[in-house]
């Protein structure tokens, strides 16, 4: 037999063993049930991203649940701002004819919400977009519950610009003290404007997919 | 003809190495046509070794139909299952016949030579 020979049948058995060993690696991997394996972490990565995903999701609407919480009045909220007393004229015999009316107090809400006031307060009554102040018989109502002087308004927000929006010349601290009412607004580094905890019902107003 | 068997053995050896060694592994979806393929070398092989006890081993016929026989069995494995035919079926069954001839025809051939070398 000659050269070429030899180098054909090397050849050839190389290319067999080849073959022979790379086959009997993928059967064996088929039997080991590697596939099935390696699937089975890929789901499970796969399962453990899904769950991260969702406690992500849960820790974003939480904080979103908490935050709207927080601008709706459901959360007692504590910071600088002012407090606002307002005590009717005292009785000193004489008539006098002007005691504290609902739009006094509305005045002063309006005055510190338009200086900025983030959270408001009358007598531990929180302000809600939804809260009436109004005279009812003998009282101002605030969220359906009856006030009576002194009233005590406390407002959340830039303590000096809050008091000076009330104090400014022409404004409304003025106004009432012409009119005989004891206006005290102090500045306060720390107060707290409790939570609204009546209930709260929306029989007409519905959602709308926008 | 013993340096060729040992070469053979030899050439197995290195090929098995290799193919265990190497970092590659072939995806289970190709392991069908590789299957296929390595049963037509195998029936090649057995068909060269028939032929050299036959004394008319050609080694182009050899190389040629080793390498071609393993690409058709692997091709038609490949066309079958493109069609829905299980026509690597087909190819066993050849190939598997025409190995079991081959390996029958090699026994007879050495039970012959052996006899041969007895009644010298």
């Amino acid at each position: 037999m000659n050269k070429q020979v030899y180098i054909s049948i090397v050849i050839v058995a190389i290319v067999l063993g080849l073959m022979m060993a790379f086959q009997f690696r993928t059967t064996s991997a088929i039997d080991r049930g590697v596939p099935l394996e390696e699937e089975a972490a890929e789901l499970e990565t796969k399962i453990e991203g899904i769950k991260k995903g969702r406690t992500d999701a849960l820790g974003v609407m939480e904080s979103e649940l908490s935050r709207i919480r927080l601008y709706a009045g459901f959360i007692m909220v504590e910071g600088p701002g002012v407090e606002v007393i307002l005590e009717n004229p005292l009785e000193t015999g004489r008539f006098n004819p002007y005691v504290i009316r609902d739009e006094d107090l509305l005045k002063v809400v309006n005055d510190l919400r338009g200086a900025g006031a983030e959270a408001i307060s009358i007598n531990g009554q929180r302000i809600l977009a939804t809260s009436e102040v109004r005279f009812a018989g003998n009282h101002i109502n605030v969220n359906l519950t009856k006030l009576s002087p002194p009233y005590k308004i406390v407002a959340i927000g830039n303590p000096g610009t809050l008091k000076s929006s009330l104090e400014i010349k022409g404004g409304l601290v003025e106004y009432l003290g012409a009119n005989g009412i004891a206006v005290g607004v102090k500045q306060e580094d720390k107060l707290q404007v409790p939570a609204y905890t009546g209930p709260l019902r929306f029989e007409y107003a519905k959602h709308t997919e926008k | 003809m013993w340096l060729g068997l040992w070469l053979g053995i030899l050439g197995l050896a290195v090929g098995v190495a290799i193919g265990l060694n190497l970092p590659l592994v072939l995806p289970h979806a190709y392991a069908k046509y590789l299957s296929v393929a390595a049963l037509a070398a195998l029936d090649s092989v057995f068909g060269g070794i028939r032929a050299a006890m036959e004394d008319h081993f050609d080694n182009d016929v050899f190389i040629s139909g080793f390498f071609s026989n393993a690409l058709l069995a692997a091709g038609l494995a490949f066309i079958g299952e493109r069609l829905g035919i299980d026509l690597y079926l087909a190819a066993v069954v050849a190939f598997g016949v025409r190995l079991f001839q081959n390996l029958a025809i090699i026994r007879r051939h050495l039970l012959k030579k052996k006899s041969d070398i007895k009644g010298k």
